[in-house]
């Protein structure tokens, strides 16, 4: 007993003798690491945790920052769950987040508390009025869909379309958007087939895009299931040109065979550009990860970068790192050098980049054309 | 014609959900352990077939090494988690939660074994032929159909001409019974947990070849399982296979009315019809039997 006496005082005056550490730092990570979705975990955090080991290398902050992982299954209800304990419990002034339904769920409760939460994998148009305190750093479907489609018609010469929607603000929005663009440009939505998120078998869907007579079928889903789309809908018989969004910039859709054609949309960044902080992304990826990083990757390295940038901003002026110093610096600093060069916010808290019409070609992504949206 | 190409796909689902829930309905309707982790059972089946033909080692070998995956982790669940519950509290609720619980493990594990991506066996079977104008079937439809019947018949002929058979029919009933004539109750339940865990092997494989494979396919499955074994009445090996090619034609015919997104729906409209209507099942048990 007096040993353990002995041993508790002399720690504790170690303890206090200490000088004081610099309080380390830690901001959310909302990424689905399990169910359908599972696969887009490590490819939206790969860039994120780059990020943060250039952060603490280079000392950016007073403290060590590290992310809070949490497992949102791509779903609102655990987002939502995983959110209060990063807002409750960790406090954390900032957070990473992913998925259109999970943004938009988690959104009420990081405006209300103040926090951050800042996009990088999530395009549902929607997601630009959540509020001042979400920001995107990437384009947002609507903007994907206005590059593709026209490209489609005009440069391929298919005018009908046939669409597969996931039934989530997703969904929905790319099919508002397809229908007035494909209006404006004189191609027809010959069908329209909205899918449960969870739904596999695709067999019969691929009947009725046969049957419909569409020359160009849209995929809006995401994860495994557009994967599984594909592949069914070329064993059933379906050879129309394929077309999706940024959600199809994943290893596993550009691995599948069936894919081969497919065409997809994702913003344009200057991998190539000679500024080092692009320079030293892509070396010190391609060194971590053993292949190119992809935009999904440069979104949430940008994402956490951004916050380091902020948070060393309010450092220098003595002021606490919150949610709502962090927004005001935003709107103060204006612009970034991020990966892919200076940057610039919209007032919705929306990063605007030109789109890339991309097509898959042996295994890989061939840049079709890049499109300046407005 | 998409009538009939919507039917033909239809029956080709059928078959592959009648192959699972009759394994489930098998291990439950014998053993009365509401076995959850039946999906847990397909999905591993479905990757182990996946790893050997990935690795090159072809199609046998493979589909033997997915049979004795499949069976091993059956007759592994039975005996090391199902039993030892049972012999302390015998509570249907905690085996239900165990086996529950088994399912997440296993799903998590086989993420973090062979990755969370999508992945599928590239097969010329898969690929569709233009049988009439508008109906397109594909080789592996047909196989998975006659795989199917031949399964489901063996196992019918199994149940009804041998003595284990028997047993495994009346073991749900009266397990005491059974004692007096000479079977061991342990016995024919690892016999069920056998059969209903190698029923899975074929679906998991035609699945794997045809729809691609994520950790977390054995849970769509799983449900179709869970409401073609109450359709079909509880214990009913006929029943729940004629419901399941009911689920299987439902999904794909309300496609010709519905948008894909309710065909989920439509399966469970009819699972809440069938309890009203026939609270018993569409086969009754003693008919089953």
């Amino acid at each position: 007993m007096n040993y353990f006496r002995n041993f508790s005082a002399a720690a504790a005056v170690v303890a206090l003798a200490t000088p004081a550490a610099a309080e380390d730092i830690t901001i959310g990570g909302l990424f689905p690491f399990s169910g359908t979705n599972a696969v887009y975990g490590d490819v939206l955090s790969s860039g994120a945790k780059l990020a943060v080991k250039h952060i603490n290398a280079d000392k950016m902050l007073s403290g060590t920052l590290s992310i809070a992982y949490e497992d949102t299954q791509a779903l609102p209800q655990p987002a939502v769950v995983a959110m209060q304990k990063l807002v409750s419990v960790l406090e954390v002034p900032f957070t990473l987040t992913s998925f259109t339904g999970v943004s938009k769920a988690i959104a009420p409760i990081g405006a209300r508390n103040e926090v951050v939460m800042i996009n990088g994998g999530g395009v549902g148009p929607d997601l630009a009025e959540l509020g001042e305190y979400f920001w995107n750093v990437i384009p947002l479907a609507n903007l994907e869909v206005r590059a593709s489609v026209p490209y489609v018609v005009e440069a391929l010469g298919k005018t009908k379309f046939a669409l597969i929607y996931v039934d989530d603000p997703l969904g929905g929005s790319i099919r508002n958007e397809l229908e007035g663009v494909l209006e404006e440009i004189g191609g027809d939505l010959v069908s329209e087939m909205s899918i449960a998120p969870t739904a596999q078998q695709f067999s019969g869907l691929a009947a009725k895009v046969r049957s419909s007579g569409a020359d160009a079928v849209y995929i809006a889903s995401y994860g495994a299931q557009q994967v599984q789309i594909a592949k069914q809908l070329r064993d059933n018989g379906v050879d129309a040109q394929m077309i999706s969004y940024s959600a199809y910039g994943v290893p596993d859709a550009m691995n599948l065979p069936e894919n081969e054609g497919a065409i997809f949309t994702a913003q344009a960044v200057t991998l190539e550009a000679s500024d080092p902080v692009t320079k030293r992304f892509v070396e010190d990826y391609k060194a971590e990860f053993g292949k190119d990083p992809a935009p999904y990757n440069v979104n949430y390295y940008n994402a956490t970068m951004l916050f380091a940038i902020l948070a060393q901003a309010l450092e220098a002026e003595g002021k606490e790192i919150t949610g709502a110093n962090l927004l005001a610096k935003r709107k103060e600093m204006g612009s970034f050098d991020l990966v892919g060069g200076n940057v610039s916010f919209l007032d919705n808290g929306t990063l605007l980049f030109p789109i890339d019409v991309k097509q898959i070609e042996g295994g890989a992504a061939r840049t079709l054309t890049t499109v300046d949206i407005k | 014609m998409l009538a009939l190409q919507l039917t033909l796909t239809g029956l080709q689902a059928g078959a592959l959900y009648a192959l699972t829930a009759v394994g489930f309905s098998l291990i439950f309707g014998s053993t009365r352990v509401f076995h959850f982790a039946h999906g847990a059972t397909f999905t591993l089946a479905a990757y182990l077939f996946y790893a050997v033909e990935a690795a090159g080692y072809g199609f046998v070998p493979g589909l033997i090494t997915s049979f004795a995956g499949a069976i091993i982790f059956g007759l592994a669940i039975d005996w090391f988690i199902y039993r030892p519950i049972q012999r302390d509290e015998g509570s249907f609720f905690t085996v239900f939660v165990a086996s529950f619980g088994i399912g997440i493990v296993v799903q998590n594990l086989i993420g973090i074994i062979f990755g969370r991506s999508f992945v599928t066996i590239t097969s010329p079977l898969t690929r569709s032929r233009e049988l009439l104008e508008g109906v397109y079937v594909a080789p592996l439809a047909g196989i998975a159909f006659v795989v199917a019947l031949v399964c489901l018949g063996a196992l019918g002929i199994f149940l009804r001409s041998t003595f284990t058979g028997k047993g495994l029919r009346a073991l749900s009933d009266d397990p005491e019974l059974v004692r007096v004539f000479g079977l061991s109750p342990r016995r024919l339940s690892a016999a069920a947990f056998v059969i209903g865990s190698a029923l899975v092997v074929p679906s998991a494989i035609f699945t794997s070849m045809s729809t691609g494979l994520n950790p977390a396919i054995g849970h769509h499955i799983m449900l179709i399982s869970l409401a073609a074994t109450i359709v079909g009445g509880i214990g009913s090996i006929p029943g729940t296979m004629i419901a399941a090619f009911i689920f299987g034609l439902a999904e794909n015919l309300s496609l010709l009315w519905f948008e894909p997104q309710w065909s989920e729906a439509v399966v469970f409209a009819i699972l809440f019809a069938a309890i009203i209507a026939r609270p018993s099942g569409l086969v009754a048990k003693s008919a089953a039997h």
